[in-house]
């Protein structure tokens, strides 16, 4: 009990002494995962939206593929985005490694199938009714859109939320692409580990305690978004 | 939960506040970044995590990083890693503990004016009660000799690095001298850890098995590691040497050779030298420099010290070539010793 | 014959709704075969016939949800083309309620006030008409609620309210009162019935309820297996019904006569020979109605307020789960609904002498 007691208190104590190290680490970790989350929603929600309102040929098999991706260990992606961006890699002259937009792009690669599956599911959900009433009053397809799109609102919320979880809490891709460089790039993930392997377990709980408690004011405030309006 | 009684539209509107608070702080966390990072030239360097981990580069860098006004950003990864991600062009400078890697860097075109700085020792630690009867014993080769007996009776275990780090490679070259190719399929009691220094010392104490550890680390965990003590120490086949290695110009130009040079010169200046000498931890000197002792450097595998010191020498960094990372400011900054970085910027944990 | 190839913003009002030779077939299948027909503007079109007749089908491709096999739609003696751009515009101007209702899922205001937003109309406007339209239906106090949480027939009403906000040059309807209770399905047919003679809608409604078209209707068309099956005013279809239309509508108690109303306002009906008292208001021909569970049946003649009361055989009993549909003949013959318990208790068989009493309020005019 004795080191999560003291994880705790640090947590408390870093937060409130607004320790600057501690503060860049999560402002890095929001930022990266956020942005990775927001770019790669306005990518992935018009594309899984797409598919799930056309049939053609292979949907099924694409889905197959969307559906095995979202499962892609995000270390792996971590190590294909390194020999992209690596000197010696076809993106090497722009030198983007070891920096927090070389995290961003490999969270970005990790959420895109995420966000797309999730968005396919939620959109198949929307009555099929809808479209032909909504068409029947007058909507032109881009209204059409629109209101699918409100109608899903629920399920793409859980895209982001699913998504950013993910993001924030993974280590692999951010350390390879990364580089854990104190100030730099070093993220809330990648600050545990390296804590944890100093054996400093009590600031390594702290930092996990503080991770969770990010995770948790984000999550509410989507689900705050998520189910607006909708209450009654 | 009190928060279920608050209306909904009030919830609503403290989301929104706080995600517009949330993006202010980040749009204000980048421009700060952009403002203070951007014009300011960096040296990426790759070194192992022993190395960063006992703290000696929290200690010489800052120097370093006031005198030429640039920024270290330090890679702390297994020599493995380091090397092969040198070789690919993606640091300016390696400062690793691994001679063969070194060799094989510089021979295959990687790595240029290779040269040694300091060096440490390898100790081998085991469990108090000691199995195997290796406490005391001044060489090396013998006292594995003896863990493999005991280990073949069932009496002791032995962990190893397995992940290609300095450590890992000065274990192996032991094993070599006495002709043991250590697996763990052919010896049962020899585990394969793949893992950092610190939890291969953590695994041990818990197994109260053997094995090899560079004396920094140790002194950083013996605290925790209730149940081991040095065994062996002192042979010379237990030193383990430095080297630092700028990247090869010719073949990656975009990186940044000047910062590269400028940093081994730093680290074999008569006053560096000195500094890590100075470096001690719990009481013990960690370090041993070797730059300017040309008899060791030799013996321990930098046959050329004499002549690459004498080059360093004469090296002026900033008649060097240049790369795409210089500019006039940085120029006339070189000149102006005392500009100071931002020292509220290099607070470390010590206070915790 | 020109085509809409040029305008995007049709700016003659719809006159005629014209199907000529429309087919439809799914997967080989002709759903609908070779239909022609015409209707007016602000005429009460309806379309009558047995599940799977093809009803929906036909209004789905007016309505220009779907394209034909065959044939074409035909909005003022102008063709219908295939620019997506062009059927957009025209599907402005009209609107269809559906036999299933989907709302979105938000509050009634904003499932209404939709297709004012989707025009881009001002919140004042919209604001102002929403109100109107809920009043209309029946359902101004339901602004706030959400829309799902609604009853089928409310629901209904807010997706009549939905078609009619925009104020469309034609209103289709597809079986728009089945499942509902009677209290909604009569809200439906007055806003209905308003808007076709008051705001001048064209209406094209199918239904396979036989009393509401007949009440409601202009004229009216059979459907049978995707094929007209007959078409004609309302009286000539209902006056004389077929026996196809006999087949699948709930033609029971259906009969034609002459009404002469005396000085106290009650009516006195003669139908073929047998007089019946009714409370309605019509004279000369008359179609009248009397539901089968408004019939009394007895053993002995009942001394009541009804006014109607006469004498026959029972020539056929039906069981019908709880009840028992009874068919007497007393000169004409009318099919009465009593519980079977009833029909047991009484002792009643094939060739029971019964009497049958029902009041004058219960004839129907149609």
């Amino acid at each position: 009990m004795n080191p999560i007691l003291e994880g705790l208190v640090k947590a408390l104590w870093l937060l409130v002494s607004l320790d600057p190290e501690v503060y860049s680490i999560m402002f890095l970790s929001l930022r990266v995962s956020g942005i990775a989350v927001i770019i790669g929603a306005a990518l992935s929600i018009p594309c899984g939206a797409t598919i799930a309102l056309r049939d053609f040929r292979g949907k099924r098999f694409l889905m197959s593929i969307i559906n095995t991706l979202m499962g892609l260990p995000p270390v792996v992606v971590g190590l294909l985005v390194y020999l992209l961006l690596s000197t010696s890699g076809p993106l090497g002259p722009f030198q983007l490694l070891y920096t927090p937009t070389a995290m961003i792009i490999a969270q970005l690669i990790m959420v895109v199938p995420i966000i797309i599956g999730v968005t396919v599911s939620a959109v198949s959900a929307v009555d099929k009714g809808i479209r032909e009433k909504v068409l029947s009053m007058g909507a032109t397809g881009w209204q059409l859109t629109v209101t699918i799109l409100r109608e899903a609102k629920i399920g793409l919320l859980t895209a982001l939320i699913v998504s950013f979880g993910a993001a924030i809490s993974e280590v692999g891709a951010v350390m390879i692409v990364g580089g854990n460089i104190r100030w730099i790039t070093r993220v809330l993930t990648t600050a545990i580990v390296f804590e944890t392997e100093l054996g400093e377990f009590g600031i390594a709980l702290a930092l996990g305690i503080i991770l969770l408690l990010l995770a948790f004011i984000i999550n509410w405030v989507l689900t705050q978004l998520q189910w607006s309006g909708l209450r009654r | 939960m009190t928060v279920a009684r608050v209306k909904p539209e009030t919830r609503l509107t403290v989301s929104i506040t706080i995600l517009v608070v949330l993006v202010a702080g980040g749009v204000l966390a980048v421009s700060y970044e952009y403002y203070h990072w951007r014009p300011m030239q960096y040296m990426i360097l790759a070194t192992t995590t022993s190395t960063y981990d006992s703290g000696l580069l929290d200690y010489l860098i800052p120097v370093f990083e006031s005198k030429y006004n640039i920024q270290v950003r330090i890679l702390s990864k297994g020599t493995g890693e380091s090397i092969e991600i040198a070789k690919r062009g993606d640091v300016d400078v390696v400062l690793v503990h691994a001679k063969t890697l070194e060799e094989a860097f510089v021979n295959e075109g990687y790595g240029v004016h290779r040269v040694g700085v300091m060096y440490n020792d390898f100790i081998v630690i085991g469990p108090k009660n000691d199995p195997a009867g290796i406490k005391g014993i001044t060489n090396a080769t013998t006292a594995f000799h003896k863990i493999v007996e005991t280990g073949n009776q069932g009496r002791a275990i032995f962990i190893s690095r397995a992940d290609r780090s300095g450590t890992n490679a000065k274990e192996l070259e032991i094993w070599t001298k006495i002709n043991v190719k250590p697996s763990n399929k052919t010896y049962s009691w020899y585990l394969e850890a793949g893992a950092g220094m610190g939890t291969v010392l953590r695994m041990t104490n818990e197994k109260q098995a053997y094995t090899l550890t560079d004396r920094g680390t140790w002194v950083a965990f013996r605290d925790q590691l209730k149940n081991l003590e040095v065994l062996v120490e002192k042979d010379i086949i237990l030193l383990n040497p430095y080297g630092v290695i700028p990247v090869n110009p010719q073949k990656y130009p975009q990186r940044n050779y000047k910062a590269a040079v400028a940093f081994a010169k730093f680290l074999i200046s008569e006053e560096r030298q000195r500094l890590i000498a100075d470096f001690k931890k719990e009481g013990e000197t960690l370090f041993f420099p070797m730059a300017r002792d040309f008899g060791k450097a030799t013996q321990l595998g930098f046959p050329n010290q004499a002549q690459e010191v004498a080059w360093y020498d004469t090296q002026d960094p900033l008649a060097l070539q240049s790369t795409p990372f210089v500019t006039i400011a940085e120029l006339s900054a070189f000149h102006n010793l005392e500009v100071n970085f931002s020292p509220s910027l290099i607070c470390s944990w010590d206070g915790m | 014959m020109g085509s809409y190839a040029t305008t995007v913003e049709w700016a003659e009002k719809i006159m005629l709704v014209e199907a000529r030779g429309l087919t439809k077939a799914y997967e080989g299948r002709e759903v609908l075969k070779d239909i022609n027909l015409t209707v007016q503007e602000a005429e009460f079109f309806t379309v009558v016939g047995p599940s799977g007749s093809g009803k929906t089908t036909l209004l789905r491709l007016i309505d220009l949800l779907e394209q034909p096999s065959r044939g074409r739609v035909i909005f003022n003696d102008v063709e219908v083309g295939d620019s997506e751009r062009e059927r957009h515009a025209l599907r402005r101007r009209i609107s269809m309620v559906f036999q299933q209702t989907v709302l979105l899922n938000s509050s009634v205001y904003d499932n209404v006030a939709y297709p004012l937003k989707i025009r881009n109309q001002t919140g004042n406007t919209i604001y102002r008409k929403v109100q109107e339209t809920l009043e209309l239906v029946g359902l101004k106090e339901f602004e706030k609620r959400k829309a799902t949480t609604l009853s089928g027939g409310e629901m209904q009403r807010v997706a009549l309210a939905q078609a009619i906000i925009y104020e469309p040059e034609l209103l289709l309807l597809d079986e728009p009162t089945v499942n509902l209770d009677p209290r909604n399905v009569t809200i439906i047919e007055n806003v209905i019935s308003h808007v076709n003679k008051n705001l001048k809608m064209t209406v094209i409604m199918a239904t396979h309820n036989m009393l509401q078209a007949e009440q409601l209707a202009d004229r009216v068309a059979i459907l049978k297996e995707g094929e007209l099956a007959g078409i004609g005013h309302a009286e000539e279809i209902f006056g004389k019904p077929s026996d196809f239309l006999a087949s699948f509508a709930r033609l029971n108690n259906v009969f034609s006569g002459v009404s002469h109303v005396d000085e106290e306002g009650l009516a006195k009906i003669d139908i073929d020979g047998l007089k019946l008292e009714a409370t309605i208001t019509r004279t000369g021909k008359v179609t009248l109605f009397i539901r089968p569970e408004d019939i009394i049946l007895s053993t002995s003649p009942i001394a009541s307020s009804a006014r109607n009361t006469f004498r026959g055989k029972i020539i056929e009993a039906t069981d019908l789960n709880r009840n028992v549909q009874v068919k007497v003949d007393v000169g004409k013959v009318f099919v009465a609904t009593i519980t079977r318990r009833s029909f047991q208790e009484m002792q009643l068989n094939l060739g029971s002498e019964v009497y049958l009493t029902f009041k004058a309020s219960a004839v129907h005019a149609v």
